[in-house]
């Protein structure tokens, strides 16, 4: 397992060990790191996106750095955040409606039906998600479909950054999701539970407060 | 950290589970409370110290968090004089589930916000939490139940009236999600607009724990995430940490102290009242365990708080979840949710046996495991050790379930190289929670006026043991309520440009007790402590 192999993360040389995820090579240096972090492992932040190419290709694919283990002779660049110059506005009021659903849809991401099926989102994703099917299946009006297929996507924001149509993939996907929750989901027992507090029933009585020595059955 | 002398090789262990013979529970032997008196972290020799100056002086403390409690501040007088200014109604800092809900309420009651995070919004343990989040709503279920719990859980140490506004607050927390657009598992869909699926969660006398498959954190942070870049009356600042309080004469918060990373200068915030959700801790390490959390839980907003003079409590509990990742080493520390355990996973030592009832409250479970550990019947491999979380039964009593109801644990077990359907995972305690915290009445508000607290900063709600999905309720039930306090406290409180005069205070303390001036906090970020910021080490020599 101790074999060290070099790799390149930002035109810096780093030496790490058989297993560790670039993430950890990355760390292994006496600079402290303060971006492209934070959740560390587990994949579900996206702060460590990055470019990576692996000896011998001529090819660069996406990555998250904690979740890609690094190999020899491997070349990274960390890929910093930013926020596009037009971020799609939408307000509560506009995924409240069920029945304007497609409107606001095509009033928000207008650019949502201009695909031109060049994969590149599907590409970029770190995730494995069929971003473009996603973009189509909205297209179509297929929308609690298209919400779906973006059910584990980590706003990484990578296809975004490779969309040529300037589509924002992820940002229709979580829109179509939200607004499909904040329509639909109406559980009865919460109704029920809202209702009877409501009504002032089911306050906590504080001096039942239960102690360590005598606990109330 | 107690690590084994002995332990059974993981080749034989795995021979005898597969033997195929049904684990027995061996009989503890011990009461509850003397094995977390012998084997919980918190009741180590090496967890124990004393505070010698600030508001909490003469109580216990843990020793690494003391250091930093008392150290002196980042910055002087002199960082002050080119910095940008802002200023702003409420100023948020901490970009996690706590402070998204503090700075959403604040703006829709009409404040101005600036919120402040020291990596980017979302970046943040609230986003890696796995499990669910609690709310009374089952029938045979009720908030009354859920109070009771929560303080039996706790020990009967936490502020009786806190966890009664965490628990009825909690039907209105899940509406408020749902209403951002955040989506919970159901069952029976068919009947009466369905039914939120419960789980049960160690400690808890009925399931209560709602989820959205095993990524509700993900679920929860990504519609938080996408509503405060989407408002309006919220300023995000990334990558701009705040590195001190700013106060006015008479004691009072006056705002903050930001770093901007990107253009590596000083801001100053003025603000009518600050909300502090930076957090926890865990990336301390104590006592060398390690930890679940995400990189930046450095306790920067305890420190923050208690040089400026609030109060904190509880500082020598922490929460050592009983189910982290022991092999490979890559992965050390990464949590294995208790989700896995709810749905009927047994902890199996290094004989075959069961050794504690799963679902027991974590500390307890954790004290076992690490008694295991201790007394020989763990389990080694490769220099890791631990104890089998068993998944192989858990697949075969139930096909389907765990790709289907865990699978971020299939994907975990995948990067471990593992098949959870025919081979256990390696587990051992990891570093989860800090139960203490800030003091903070019912809205929030610190001892320090115009410094309101939400989140795992927080202390009281939990106690000295917090159980699963009370957190990811804390953090929406108080964010709201301070973000509330703090909009409706616009007119009361000035927006005047404060000063750092109670870091001089600070100072001459340290000096007057003998405390070191030269160790610095907050720490910020993990690791070696080489960043723009200490430029200005030279002047403050
Ligand atoms: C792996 C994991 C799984 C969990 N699972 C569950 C679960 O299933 N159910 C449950 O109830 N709880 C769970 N928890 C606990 C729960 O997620 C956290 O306690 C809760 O999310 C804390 O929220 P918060 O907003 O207070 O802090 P965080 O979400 O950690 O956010 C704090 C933010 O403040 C930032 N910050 C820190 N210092 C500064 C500074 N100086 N300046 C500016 N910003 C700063 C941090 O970088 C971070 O973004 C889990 C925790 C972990 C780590
Ligand atoms: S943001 Fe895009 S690239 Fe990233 S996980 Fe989601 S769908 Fe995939
Ligand atoms: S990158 Fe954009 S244009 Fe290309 S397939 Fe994906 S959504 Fe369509
Ligand atoms: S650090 Fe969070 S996804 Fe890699």
């Amino acid at each position: 397992m101790s074999n060290t192999l070099r790799i390149s993360i930002d035109g810096k040389e780093k030496e790490a060990q058989a297993g560790d995820s670039i993430l950890q090579a990355h760390l292994k240096g006496d600079e402290t790191v303060t971006a492209n972090i934070g959740c560390m492992g587990q994949g579900v932040c996206g702060a460590c996106r990055c470019l990576v190419r692996k000896e011998g290709e001529r090819e660069t694919a996406t990555r998250l750095a904690c979740e890609t283990l690094a190999e020899e002779g491997m070349q990274v660049s960390f890929m910093d955040y930013y926020q596009p110059a037009r971020v799609s506005r939408y307000g509560l009021e506009d995924i409240r409606d069920g029945w304007e659903w497609m409107k606001h849809l095509r009033d928000v991401f207008p650019e949502a039906s201009n695909c031109r099926h060049c994969s590149g989102c599907d590409r970029a994703c770190p995730k494995g998600i069929t971003v473009q099917e996603g973009i189509a299946l909205a297209s179509r009006g297929e929308l609690q479909a298209a919400a779906e297929v973006f059910d584990a996507c980590i706003m990484c924001n990578l296809c975004t950054l490779a969309c040529p149509e300037n589509i924002r993939p992820n940002h229709v996907g979580l829109f179509l999701r939200r607004a499909h929750a904040a329509q639909t989901l109406r559980p009865g027992d919460l109704l029920r539970r809202l209702d009877q507090q409501r009504r002032g029933e089911l306050a906590i009585d504080l001096s039942a407060v239960p102690t360590a020595q005598g606990e109330r059955a | 950290m107690t690590q084994a002398t002995t332990a059974i090789p993981h080749a034989e262990a795995l021979a005898r589970l597969a033997s195929g013979a049904t684990p027995t529970l061996r009989k503890s032997g011990l009461s509850r409370e003397l094995l977390l008196e012998r084997y919980h972290p918190d009741h180590a020799p090496a967890a124990a110290a004393t505070l010698q100056i600030g508001a909490n002086a003469g109580e216990r403390c843990h020793p690494t968090l003391a250091e930093l409690l008392q150290a002196n501040a980042l910055i002087d007088g002199f960082d002050l004089a080119g910095a940008e200014q802002l200023s702003t109604d409420v100023l948020v800092i901490g970009g996690g589930g706590a402070g998204a809900a503090a700075a959403l309420t604040a703006a829709s009651h009409g404040a101005d916000v600036i919120m402040a995070c020291k990596l980017r919004l979302g970046d943040s343990n609230t986003v890696m939490a796995e499990g669910g989040i609690q709310a009374a709503l089952g029938r045979d279920d009720s908030p009354q139940r859920h109070f009771e719990d929560t303080l039996r859980g706790g020990h009967y140490r936490a502020d009786p009236l806190l966890v009664a506004q965490l628990a009825s607050d909690a039907p209105d927390a899940i509406r408020w999600l749902i209403e951002l657009g955040m989506h919970f598992d159901v069952t029976d869909a068919a009947t009466d607009g369905g039914t939120l699926r419960y789980k049960q969660a160690g400690g808890c006398t009925q399931p209560r724990i709602l989820s959205y498959r095993d990524y509700t954190g993900l679920e929860m942070m990504r519609v938080l995430r996408e509503t405060v870049e989407l408002d309006p009356a919220i300023r995000l600042l990334n990558r701009c940490p705040a590195v001190e309080l700013l106060s006015h004469d008479d004691g009072s918060c006056a705002g903050a102290v930001l770093f901007d990373l990107e253009y590596q200068r000083f801001v100053v915030v003025s603000a009518r009242s600050v909300i502090l959700a930076t957090g926890g801790c865990g990336r301390l390490h104590l006592q060398g365990f390690p930890t679940s959390n995400h990189y930046g839980a450095t306790a920067d907003g305890l420190v923050l708080a208690y040089r400026l003079g609030a109060k904190l409590r509880d500082l020598d509990s922490f929460q050592y979840h009983p189910t982290g990742i022991a092999f490979p080493s890559r992965l050390a520390g990464g949590l294995i949710s208790e989700a896995a355990r709810s749905c009927g996973a047994w902890l199996i030592n290094g004989l075959g046996e069961r050794f504690i009832d799963e679902l027991a409250p974590r500390d307890v479970v954790t004290a076992a495991i690490l008694r295991e550990c201790a007394d020989g019947r763990g389990i080694e491999r490769d220099g890791r050790i631990g104890v089998f979380l068993d998944t192989p039964r858990l697949a075969r009593q139930w096909p389907e379930g765990i790709e289907h109801h865990l699978p971020a644990l299939a994907h975990l077990a995948a990067k471990c190289g593992i098949d959870p359907a025919t081979e256990p995972m390696l587990v051992y305690p990891t570093l989860h929670y800090q139960n203490g915290g800030v003091v903070i009445d019912g809205e929030g508000r610190s001892t320090v006026p115009g410094l309101l607290c939400a989140g795992e900063v927080s202390g009281g709600i939990h106690g000295r043991n917090r159980l699963m999905g009370n957190a990811l309720l804390d953090i929406i039930a108080f964010g709201r309520r301070a973000g509330q306090r703090a909009a409706e406290d616009i007119g009361k409180r000035p927006l005047r440009r404060g000063d750092i005069e109670h870091v001089y205070s600070w100072q001459r303390t340290l000096v007057q007790s003998g405390l070191p001036r030269q160790a610095r906090a907050p720490r910020l970020y993990p690791g070696p402590g080489h960043y723009p910021l200490h430029r200005n080490e030279r002047s403050l020599a």
